[in-house]
């Protein structure tokens, strides 16, 4: 029979935050050693609670799930038991499915974890091999010299994380920014999804909005929550059920009138932009009522279209916000805005006509929208609504043009900066982003082109997977095979050599059209198959750090246990290689490159945290993430509640910002906000994404969804994940697969011009006739092999969601498959 | 060992080797053991009679307490074959019917073949040994190992640990 061991009184009792999504939940970790359990009456565990009789509903439950034995450096083993922590105003005890199983992905010899990397390895020619950590940086840094001094800078390529939560954090994001930016001075960087060194959301930053403007709290205070390529129900859970999902079922009425008083107001609504029917349709629905929650089914990429016609209803019907637009925006941006994203020289009903047809979707629709978000209350009153968008519009058709129209819509119905309101990202990661000033322009050099082009000699991955995720996946996948070959050679070649020696061979081979591939992650991930060099990270859990999250709450993470063999976190790895490359060009007599390497001397995170933390004045010049005064111990004190930043010191004492733009000023050298006028309300589907569109019969949409985080680096490792999705799926149309005799389970390949990718066949009305959807970075099947390289050329962002393919059945449903559930994944009653 | 959502060890260790593989794409791990919670005693579970075979129709859902009667149950007709059912076309199986995620009682949908947890909208599959098809919690439902005896119905025993308890038999 299962059980599960109980924390005894004297388990040591730390905080965490979830590693996955932007949300960031709060955690109890505890810890003890195995065979020390405690016992179910309430004086003999460490919660006090009575396990002796059935808990009820919402007690702390700990799920076998939240539960692990893992093994320390010097062999002993503990009990960890993480568990959502009830006094966190975030997630106030609950856990999503994927926090649920936190204690799951912890390193553990007993379990499938047990493959993290362990220690440094170099690829010989039979696999990568173990060496030890001085001889991998000194390998790594003489190329990276050698590389600099023949080429230049640009020529050392890297990609990597730049967020929170698990494998970032500001430690780790500044010591990345430290050696890169600072230290070697490239401008052939880019961020582990993309293929460039890029904001997702320049059209917010150029307005002067910051990207995450509200407090969750204001999703429960909102008239109307709108969701624009978003399924927070999946993806963003704990904000969605304990903060959207109860202003929706009337739970915060009397928080309500707290804080409004007189004004008038109900139980919340919810519009969702969404091309699919979602879970989070569903839920809304279940929550509010289905006369409360609006759905647009739109057509691929007319999301824009729909919100300029719903802002442009706004502005004809006089329901904008005319006081917050002459008090706080640019008039000339305002009219431009205007004749170009609203077509004010065409009539409101021939628009909004034209919008609704584009979109496939009712024009009284758009109408009532419009009514949801602007239209005046009883009294005149300002309507509240909140304003959350992410990847469906962030990845879409034209990521510039998308985040704008959003933006223009908060600041034309003023739904910015006031309780209630906000127009924010959702976010997928959590944040934590400190760097010293990227040195390249806008837009920034596409590095998977300066890639495939042989500009880049020397390229550093750190925990990503582009192989498996970046565009056109399967030519990066080549590219790094075909120029890692030539390098490959001069390394076995020069097995046992002196180092000089080997590092002169291999520069002969970058000058052959080679390129040195170095990875740094916590497994053998696809593209660390292909790595030269392969240096094992230390996780989340195994070192401190710090990070915000949606609503920029400021936490400490604490360690809990040791990282796995010679495992160590990113930031240290950062700094081993910047001294020994300090030390190459002192050795070298260039004192002007060696100390570009200078001061990384961190002995532990919290050096780190405050060395970035002098780039903040704890004034109003601060970025949103600033976070003066803080340190560790102030963090400590305040738990998994935090603080949110930006911080401000005032009379010597730390206060957060639970709001930004609450005093109607904005990020503009005129601190008025700056509506972006885009050329036309919609920009159209571009070069290859309009030829793709027309010779392949079915929208290939993609994203992500309830159970696996990313790319299933963790999830594939522990079973309730991995068999939830042991393979990739596509959802179909009913009527679709009829007609190509496709039944649910059948295993049916998807192919275009650009690769092909196969997965199980999931009918569901999820989706349109003619709309397909399948999961973002399957690692067992990629969409990325059928998304083309096209970019918004204003920014760099591709159009991650816009592939079009043929589809055809390869046979019936596989063996494996016999035990999947097919039911529906958007019903909730 | 805990039950895994729809897959079982073997079946697992059959997709490593052979199936996924060939079939979609490389990549494929090895399999993984069990989760987290450790064995405890194997205590004895009660026998406990559910109700008589004959009368039982499809689509009915028969509420009883196992294995105690402050672990709410429900055993269903399915109509269909399900995992680990009994009866007439192995269509009759049972369940805890405390959500998995935050203990509250999930709800029998005949026309879904799902039972739904009102609080979060967790889902589950009732052929498919009451894994969870989507929402927060984050193990199957507990499954309630039945068989017939002499024309009874008869509860033996769990599969998965019961929401609120540390183990099973308190």
């Amino acid at each position: 029979m299962v059980q599960v061991p109980l924390p005894p009184k004297n388990a040591k009792r730390l905080n965490t935050v979830c590693q996955f999504c932007i949300v960031g939940c709060g955690y109890n970790v505890y810890r003890w050693p195995e065979g020390k359990d405690g016992g179910p009456a309430p004086s003999d565990n460490a919660l006090g609670v009575d396990y002796r009789a059935q808990l009820d509903a919402f007690d702390d439950w700990i799920a076998p799930s939240m539960h692990s034995v893992v093994t320390d450096k010097d062999g002993s083993r503990h009990n960890i038991v993480i568990k959502p922590d009830n006094d966190c105003v975030v997630n106030k005890g609950l856990a999503s499915v994927r926090g649920g199983g936190l204690a799951q992905t912890l390193y553990s010899p007993d379990r499938a974890t047990r493959d993290r990397l362990q220690a440094p390895m170099l690829k010989g020619p039979r696999g990568h091999k173990a060496i030890s950590w001085d001889e991998a940086t000194d390998l790594g840094s003489r190329v990276i010299k050698a590389v600099i001094d023949h080429w230049g800078p640009d020529a050392v390529g890297m990609k990597f994380f730049d967020h929170g939560g698990g494998g970032g954090g500001f430690e780790n994001n500044w010591a990345v920014g430290r050696f890169f930016f600072t230290g070697v001075g490239t401008r052939a960087a880019s961020i582990h999804n993309r293929p460039a060194y890029n904001s997702e959301v320049h059209a917010s930053g150029d307005a002067g909005v910051a990207t995450l403007n509200n407090s969750y709290v204001d999703a429960q205070l909102a008239d109307t929550i709108v969701v624009i390529g978003a399924n927070p129900y999946e993806t963003q859970t704990n904000y969605f059920l304990n903060h959207m999902a109860l202003n929706l079922q009337g739970d915060t009425l009397d928080l309500k009138k707290s804080t409004f008083g007189d004004e008038p107001f109900e139980s919340g609504r919810m519009i969702i932009i969404d091309p699919r029917r979602t879970m989070t349709v569903a839920t809304a629905e279940s929550a509010a009522g289905k006369d409360n929650v609006l759905h647009l089914q739109i057509e691929p990429g007319t999301d824009i279209a729909a919100i300029n016609a719903i802002s442009r209803i706004i502005l004809d019907k006089r329901w904008y916000d005319v006081s917050f637009v002459n008090r706080s925006t640019e008039r000339q941006t305002f009219e431009a805005y205007q004749r170009s994203s609203l077509d004010t020289d065409q009539s409101l009903d021939n628009m909004v006509r034209q919008s609704a047809e584009l979109c496939g979707i009712p024009e009284a629709d758009l109408y009532k929208a419009a009514q949801w978000i602007a239209k005046p209350k009883k009294g005149g009153l300002r309507r509240r609504a909140l304003l959350h968008y992410e990847k469906g519009l962030i990845w879409g058709l034209k990521n510039y043009e998308g985040v704008a129209s959003v933006i223009n819509l908060a600041l034309l119905s003023g739904n910015i900066g006031r309780p209630g309101t906000g127009a924010s990202r959702l976010g997928g990661h959590q944040e934590g982003y400190i760097r010293p000033p990227y040195p390249g322009g806008r837009p920034a050099l596409n590095v998977d082109e300066a890639v495939r082009r042989g500009e880049v000699k020397c390229f550093w991955v750190g925990g990503c997977n582009p192989v498996l995720t970046t565009m056109n996946a399967e030519t990066m996948e080549q590219t790094m095979i075909e120029r890692g070959r030539p390098v490959q050679e001069a390394i076995d070649e020069t097995k046992d050599r002196p180092m000089g020696e080997r590092v002169a061979r291999i520069v002969e081979a970058l000058k052959a059209g080679g390129m040195f591939l170095m990875t740094q992650d916590i497994y053998m991930t696809a593209t660390a198959k292909q790595a030269h060099l392969v240096l094992p990270a230390a996780q989340w859990g195994e070192s401190e750090l710090t990070s915000i999250n949606g609503e920029r709450r400021l936490r400490l993470y604490d360690r809990f246990m040791d990282p796995p063999g010679e495992a160590i976190p990113d930031w240290e790895i950062m700094a081993r290689y910047a001294r020994r490359i300090r030390t190459l060009y002192l050795e070298d007599e260039n004192p002007l490159m060696a100390n570009r390497f200078l001061d990384f001397d961190w002995r532990k995170p919290e050096d780190v945290f405050i060395h970035a933390r002098y780039e903040f004045k704890g004034n109003s010049s601060d970025p949103a993430e600033g976070y003066s005064g803080v340190t560790y111990d102030f963090l400590r004190e305040r738990g998994t509640n935090g603080i949110q930043t930006p911080t401000r010191i005032v009379n010597g004492i730390i206060s957060g910002t639970p709001r930004i733009h609450s005093d109607g000023k904005f990020s503009t050298s005129s601190g008025r906000a700056r509506f972006i006028p885009a050329s036309l309300p919609w920009p159209s589907y571009a070069g290859q994404v309009a030829e793709q569109r027309k010779k392949h019969r079915f929208w290939i949409n993609n994203g992500r969804t309830n159970h696996i985080w990313q790319t299933f680096y963790h999830h594939q490792r522990v079973p309730f994940y991995n068999d939830h999705n042991p393979v990739p799926y596509i959802e179909m149309h009913a009527g679709d697969a009829q007609e190509m005799g496709v039944a649910s389970g059948d295993l049916v390949e998807i192919f275009n011009d650009v690769g092909t990718v196969r997965a199980l066949a999931y009918i569901t009305d999820a989706v349109k006739p003619g709309h397909t959807f399948m999961l973002f970075g399957h690692p067992r099947g990629s969409v990325g092999d059928l998304i083309s390289d096209h970019v918004d050329p204003k920014t760099t962002i591709p159009y991650y969601k816009g592939a079009w393919a043929d589809i055809r059945r390869i046979g019936p449903k596989p063996d494996f498959a016999k035990d999947l559930s097919f039911l529906p994944q958007n019903v909730s009653e | 060992m805990i039950k895994t959502a729809k897959l079982n060890r073997r079946d697992f260790l059959e997709i490593g080797s052979a199936g996924v593989a060939t079939i979609i794409a490389g990549n494929v791990l090895l399999p993984t053991s069990a989760q987290g919670a450790t064995q405890g005693k194997d205590e004895a579970y009660p026998m406990v009679d559910v109700g008589p075979l004959s009368g039982l129709q499809v689509g009915a859902a028969v509420e009883f307490s196992y294995p105690d009667e402050n672990s709410p149950a429900v055993m269903i007709h399915l109509g269909e074959t399900a995992k680990g059912g009994i009866g007439p076309d192995n269509a009759i199986v049972a369940y805890s019917t405390l959500c998995t995620h935050k203990g509250c009682p999930v709800e029998y949908h005949p026309e879904r073949k799902m039972l739904i947890c009102p609080c979060h909208w967790s889902t589950f599959d009732v052929a498919k040994a009451g894994g969870v098809v989507i929402g927060q919690a984050s193990q199957p439902l507990p499954q309630i190992k039945l068989r017939l005896k002499n024309g009874q119905i008869q509860a033996y025993g769990v599969d998965g640990l019961i929401y609120g308890r540390h183990t099973n038999i308190l």
